[in-house]
């Protein structure tokens, strides 16, 4: 096995008496990708701020090629990893020299062209109708699209993405994700990317972390369910989806819980059952399958009037049923199979 | 009448500008190497000192950045009176000979001219984008080219800083006066200029070089406007 590109040892990031961040032990291997998923404010982004070394952490210890990280080499490391920001900032200049900016920088003077207009191939814009715009003359997904290209022109060792596709349009989407995979492929990067993309995460990562309240654990596809749940009749409650189907759970902590299903504790039917003890059966129609990294399983996306629902199941199973997308389905599951937040 | 009087001075001044009266231009000339002196010094202490100011947190920061605003308001008599004292003969720097020349007015000036580059450049750091310095950082910019990336980012912001600071001393009376004794071809700046010659009652000259400085300020302050639309379109 190869020996790890970073390792994390008892690591807290601290701002005031408020705990940021805080693992206990992480590798990240080379040319891996790592998807981080959570709630905002889960330490996600700290973590991305660390793993570049533009953040110190409070206590423990960072180390990148087996070298803990320390003031006196904190520049060297700055030049292996690169990040891109949630709400990326474009330089107050031109599009071929906000690309340029990172390649000046490590001494580039030659080709500079050539490796610009590449960059932006990679991320789908064409290069003699933008590399001279100005930053004002781009919209939200040409300026992420920008801001990517200038992270790839430096061909660091380590890409980290912060919700590189968020808040933009379908087709930069795509073409963000396309790209940044480029990475990988062309010069062999080590990828962290955090996203609510939990389908393409699931798709590409080599490995998935959950974070919850600054600290890392294992990733598993969840449905979230919000209340208000009304106590109903046996001991069981319910809640109305906005589809207007009736979902039923055992006892949950208050009336506003957000009941959590994981993906694995749906059971996926093509007719409607009849004769189970189980006591939810929403009729949904499929939208999506991803191979789901890793597993091998297939997550398929439902939505039951609007309201989507991730079930997973294996792949020969979804053979069987014969599963596409834009056919009907049923999906089951226990009234007890909920966890609580 | 009044407005007689007035038209008559504009069109004498006129006349001296565009004869190209020496004693005139004299003044413009003394002004305009002046400046760029005391502008020259402010500016290269004044950036780096800003930048400072607006980037780094430091014990007794806040108290820096009080002295440095209240600094912005300092009477120029006052700083004249500071810096006679310390180029005059007596004074500790009196063997240098400044007194009554072009470097002991552009000292005078660039101490005027200070606070203002710090105070602005400062200002524009510290309430610059936060992802600003990030972005320069996760691009690999050293920390020798940190500066000139942070520079070039908030240039609209520190031109406007060098053009207040401009306003500041091409306007002053005070250091001028006290320092370069408005001595005639040599330290007659245009603003001692206006002063003498109105007070011996030669409007038309006042009015000339009251023109020029108004000239001065629009073509700067264009310039400066220019190139702010430039980069906003």
């Amino acid at each position: 096995m190869n020996a790890p590109l970073y390792r994390l040892e008892n690591l807290q990031v601290r701002y005031g008496d408020r705990l940021a961040l805080d693992v206990d032990h992480l590798e990240i291997a080379p040319g891996s990708i790592l998807g981080l998923e959570g709630p905002n404010g889960s330490g996600k982004s700290t973590l991305l701020r660390v793993l570049a070394f533009l953040e110190a952490p409070s206590r423990g210890v960072l180390s990148f090629r087996g070298v803990p990280a320390s003031e006196s080499n904190l520049l060297e490391l700055r030049q292996q990893a690169t990040l891109l920001l949630q709400d990326p900032y474009l330089l107050r200049r031109s599009v071929f020299e906000n690309i340029a900016c990172g390649l000046r920088a490590r001494g580039a003077r030659h080709g500079l062209k050539e490796k610009v207009f590449h960059c932006l191939e990679l991320v789908g814009l064409d290069p003699r109708d933008f590399a001279q715009r100005s930053w004002t003359a781009l919209s939200g997904g040409e300026a992420r699209r920008v801001a990517l290209a200038s992270r790839l022109a430096i061909r660091t060792p380590v890409l980290l993405l912060d919700e590189p596709t968020a808040g933009v349009d379908k087709g930069s989407v795509t073409l963000l994700k396309s790209a940044a995979l480029k990475a990988r492929e062309e010069w062999g990067a080590t990828l962290v990317v955090v996203s609510h993309d939990m389908a393409w995460l699931n798709q590409v990562a080599d490995s998935l972390l959950a974070f919850q309240d600054g600290r890392p654990g294992r990733s598993v596809v969840q449905n979230r369910l919000a209340g208000p749940w009304l106590e109903g009749t046996g001991g069981l409650w319910t809640m109305t989806l906005d589809c207007g189907q009736v979902v039923t759970s055992t006892r949950p902590p208050g009336s506003g819980s957000v009941g959590l299903l994981d993906a694995g504790d749906i059971t996926v039917a093509v007719e409607k059952p009849h004769g189970l003890s189980i006591r939810n059966a929403l009729p949904v129609t499929i939208l999506e399958m991803n191979l789901e990294n890793g597993s091998g399983a297939v997550l398929l996306k439902g939505s039951c009037a609007g309201v989507s629902l991730t079930a997973r199941l294996t792949q020969a199973s979804a053979t069987e049923l014969g599963l596409v997308p834009g056919r009907n389905a049923w999906f089951l599951f226990k009234a007890s199979a909920f966890q609580w937040e | 009448m009044f407005m007689d009087f007035i038209l008559e001075g504009f069109s004498q001044a006129l006349a001296l500008l565009a004869g190209g009266d020496p004693e005139t231009w004299s003044a413009v000339d003394v002004t305009i190497r002046l400046t760029a002196l005391s502008m020259g010094a402010s500016l290269m202490l004044g950036l780096p000192l800003g930048i400072l100011l607006g980037t780094r947190d430091f014990p007794g920061k806040r108290l820096v950045r009080t002295v440095v605003d209240t600094c912005l308001a300092l009477p120029t008599v006052v700083v004249g009176l500071v810096v006679y004292a310390f180029i005059s003969r007596q004074g500790p720097l009196g063997s240098l000979d400044l007194l009554f020349s072009l470097k002991g007015m552009a000292i005078g000036q660039a101490i005027l001219a200070l606070p203002i580059v710090v105070a602005l450049t400062a200002s524009a750091l510290d309430g610059a984008d936060p992802r600003m310095l990030m972005t320069l950082q996760t691009l690999g910019t050293p920390p020798g080219r940190m500066v000139l990336g942070l520079l070039r980012e908030v240039r609209y912001a520190v031109l406007a800083a060098a053009v207040t600071a401009y306003g500041r001393v091409v306007a002053e009376v005070g250091v001028s006066m006290m320092l370069g004794g408005n001595i005639k071809w040599h330290t007659r700046t245009i603003t001692t200029a206006i002063t003498l010659e109105t007070g011996k009652g030669e409007f038309s000259m006042g009015i000339a070089l009251g023109l020029v400085l108004l000239a001065l300020s629009f073509l700067l302050n264009g310039a400066l406007s220019f190139f702010r639309r430039r980069a906003a379109s």
